[in-house]
Formats: structure tokens, sequence, C-alpha cells
């Protein structure tokens, strides 16, 4: 159990790292040319597809660091909560006293 | 020439100060998205305009960081099974009506009464919506929490359930089935408010939780697919007007992806109605904080007269209880997950110890 869970931190820094490089990558490739790009991205009409695929882009390799950066450092969402709420109680008929065969002594 | 140097106006030179302060907002921003499903908008534009980001532009490119955090969010979530696909697109499809009425309402306002007056409409509209709804859900989260874990359906929820009009749609993962209709007004106003003081979850998780009936859980996470459905829309529209800026985008996303995931796997920690607690915290502070930025727009508009410097502290306060608010939400949220963390190591310790034995 324990060599699982070491194996699987491994493999969540090693993501990291990988997607962390990916991400630092578009990010100095966007701000080593932060001019030029700033304004082609806001020419509007049909450049508007530039910015938003670049946040699309950007979201994918920055959101996988994040999440392995916190898998790697243990931080995980635990498994004891569930999202379901209790069921609402079916509300019974109402219970006559039946009738008790008494025996006296 | 003219329009180089208008172009050259709209975005803002880049410090590290500017650079740290957008990121760390940006973090705290997406933690607080991740745990109650909204926030960080409504201090992410007027912290990026207090830096000198045109109003405009400060709108445009906080949108285009929301929808991709709010997509990352959401898919997050949903591997906890917590969102309701369905819920979200529902409310999404009449939430986009809601956003088109709002900006038809704004423009009457603007073209009415001009810029201050817009904004003394934002404000209130804030002050009124935070307050009412706010306390609602405080007084709410205050009550829950005085009974058992379990979390029954509101009283208006469940007798709006009960209403067979149809087309009557189940949502299976938050597990109740009502009436299409009665999804609209909540969507649609969702939608106006987003429009209005660009967030509509102080609204829409609200409704989802009082009016439809789905829990704080699935409600805060359902309304992370609508802030990706409606920031989309609106991205795709202020970006056809070259108004994004693509470098003050990014250093928003990077703090706020980080936070929004660290949020997402905060609300497995903690017991339910602490998403109240913290929405409805967060609601009460920043309307306090509007309501002490009214002052200028009623002098501008010369309703009232006031002094100046009296004016710029009120501003100075508004601005910092903003950030307070935020801040607040973040230190609930992080520490119900370190004290949820602590709790469930002990607990293993002790079953471990035990096993031993």
């Amino acid at each position: 159990m324990s060599a699982n869970s070491e194996t699987k931190k491994k493999k969540a820094v090693l993501r990291t790292v990988m997607y962390g490089a990916v991400s630092a990558a578009m990010l100095a490739a966007v701000f080593s040319h932060s001019d030029a790009l700033t304004s082609l991205f806001s020419l509007g009409g049909i450049y508007a597809a530039l910015p938003i695929a670049t946040v699309f882009a950007f979201s994918f390799a920055h959101g996988a660091f994040a999440s392995n950066l916190w898998s790697a450092l243990g931080i995980e969402a635990t498994t004891k909560k569930t999202a379901t709420r209790p069921a609402e109680s079916v509300p019974r008929p109402a219970q006559r006293p039946r009738a008790r065969l008494r025996m006296s002594a | 020439m003219t329009e180089h140097a208008l172009e050259a106006a709209k975005f803002i030179d880049l410090t590290w100060m500017n650079v740290s302060f957008l990121f760390i907002v940006g973090f705290i921003g997406g933690l607080v998205s991740g745990f109650i499903g909204s926030g960080g908008a409504f201090v992410l534009t007027p912290g990026m305009m207090s830096l000198g980001v045109p109003a405009a532009v400060a709108v445009a490119s906080n949108m285009c960081h929301k929808f991709p955090k709010a997509m990352v969010g959401a898919y997050k979530r949903f591997r906890y099974g917590q969102v309701d696909l369905k819920l979200g697109i529902v409310m999404a499809a009449s939430a986009t009506v809601g956003v088109q009425i709002g900006i038809k309402i704004q423009e009457w306002i603007l073209g009415k009464w001009g810029e201050a007056g817009s904004n003394l409409y934002v404000s209130l509209s804030f002050v009124f919506v935070l307050i009412t709804v706010g306390s609602y859900v405080f007084y709410d989260a205050w009550k829950s929490s005085k009974v058992t874990d379990a979390d029954p359906v509101p009283k208006l929820a469940r007798r709006l359930q009960s209403i067979n009009l149809p087309p009557m749609i189940h949502f299976k993962t938050a597990n109740l089935t009502i009436s299409l209709w009665f999804t609209i007004p909540v969507g649609l106003l969702t939608g106006l408010l987003a429009a209005t003081i660009a967030v509509g979850g102080f609204v829409g998780v609200p409704g989802m939780i009082y009016v439809i009936g789905a829990s704080g859980l699935i409600s805060s996470a359902s309304e992370l697919v609508i802030a990706f459905l409606m920031g989309l829309g609106g991205t795709v529209k202020w970006a056809m007007a070259g108004m994004v800026d693509i470098r003050l985008t990014l250093i928003i996303l990077a703090g706020s992806l980080l936070g929004v995931q660290l949020g997402a796997i905060g609300t497995t920690y903690v017991k339910e109605n602490m998403i109240k607690i913290v929405m409805g915290s967060i609601m009460i502070i920043v309307a306090f904080s509007r309501a002490l930025a009214v002052p200028q727009y009623l002098a501008q508009l010369d309703l009232i007269s006031a002094n100046q410097s009296a004016l710029s502290f009120m501003n100075m306060v508004s601005f910092a209880l903003m950030c307070l608010a935020l801040a607040i939400g973040a230190v609930i949220i992080l520490g119900s997950m370190i004290k949820a963390k602590r709790a469930e190591l002990v607990n293993r310790q002790v079953s471990e110890t035990y096993e031993n034995v």
C-alpha cells in the first residue's frame, strides 16, 4: 500500500515538473514578445480567436501542473464525503394499534 | 497616430508589484471560486482598475480568465461527483438570456445618466442583492450548524418540486425533479446579475439551493459550469472588440488555476454548511464595501455634496474591505481544510495503532 502511494507521488512530481516546464515556456514565449502579442491579440474581429486559443492551451498545461503540484504535496481530495444528500424519509401510514391478546395471570 | 496613442493607453506597463498583486489576488479569487462556485471577479476587476487598467480592458481580461478557470474547477469537481452537468447547462441557457437583458439595462442607464449613473446603479445592485441574499445564506448556515449533519431540502424548493408543471426535468446528480419553468427565473437573474456586477453566482448558487433544492455542494459545483459557459460567451464578445490584455489574463490565470483546484479539493474536507458560511461572510463584507463607494457616485451626479478628501478616504476603505472579504474567505477555507486534514491524520494514526495491538 505504501509502495503504491510512493509510486503515485513520484509520478505526480514528474508530471508537475513536466507540465510546469510547458507552462513556464508558454509564459516566457508570451512575455518575451509581450508588446507585439498584446497588440496582435487586441486587433479584434477574427483575431479574437488568438487570446481565446492561447488561454485554453495555457489552462490545459498550467491546470495539469497545478493539479499534479497539489498531489505531489500530498494535498488531495478525501474520499470520505459523498455528494449525495440523505434520502427524504417517506411518511409512513399511521399505525392503528393492533388488538393484542391479553393473558391474565 | 492618435489611434496608436489610444492603443498604447489601453495597456498598462507591468511592474513586479503589479504582477505579484495580480497573481496573489488571482490565487485567492480562484480558491474562493473553487469552493463556493463564484467570486474573485468582483475584486479582480476593481483591482486591475486600481492599477490603471481602463474599465473595459479590466472587465474583458477578467472574463477571459474566468471561463478557463471555471472549466478547470468544474472538471475537478465533476470528478468528485459534485457537478450536475444538466443543471448547469439548463441554468446557463436562461442565464445567457439574462446577460443580454442585463447589458441592455446597463446601456439604457449609461445613456440616460452617464458613467456616474451607471456606477451608482451597479453599486446599489451590489448592496441590495448582497445584503439580502448574503444575510439569508448566513442565517441559514448558522441555523443548520445547530442541527445534525443532515442537510434537508429547503421548504420553498420542496414546494416547488412538488408542483407538476410540464416540462418536468430530472437532475440525476442533484437527485431532484422540478419544472423547467422554475429554473428559468433563477437562470435569468443569475445572468442579469453577472452582467451587472460580474458575479452571477451570488444569486445562482443560493437560487439553486433555496429555489431548486440542490445541495450546497452540488449548487456551487454546477455554478462553475454556468460560469464557464457565460464567461466564454462574454469573452468572445469582448475579444472581438479587442479589449483583452493577454498579459493580465495569463498572470491572473497562473494564480487562479492553482487556487481553484485547492478550493475544489477543500470542498471534500468540510461540512456542507461551510460553503454557506464562506459565501454569506464574503457577500456581507462586499456589500459594506460597495455601500462605501456609493457617496462618490451620488456626489458625481450632484445628488449630494461631499468633501473630496472624505470621499477618497471612503473609496480607500471600500477597496480595502473588498480585499478583506476575499482574504477572510481564504482564511476560513484554508483553516477548515487544515483542521479537517489534521483530524483525518489523527483518525488514521488511531486506527493504525489499534491494528497493531
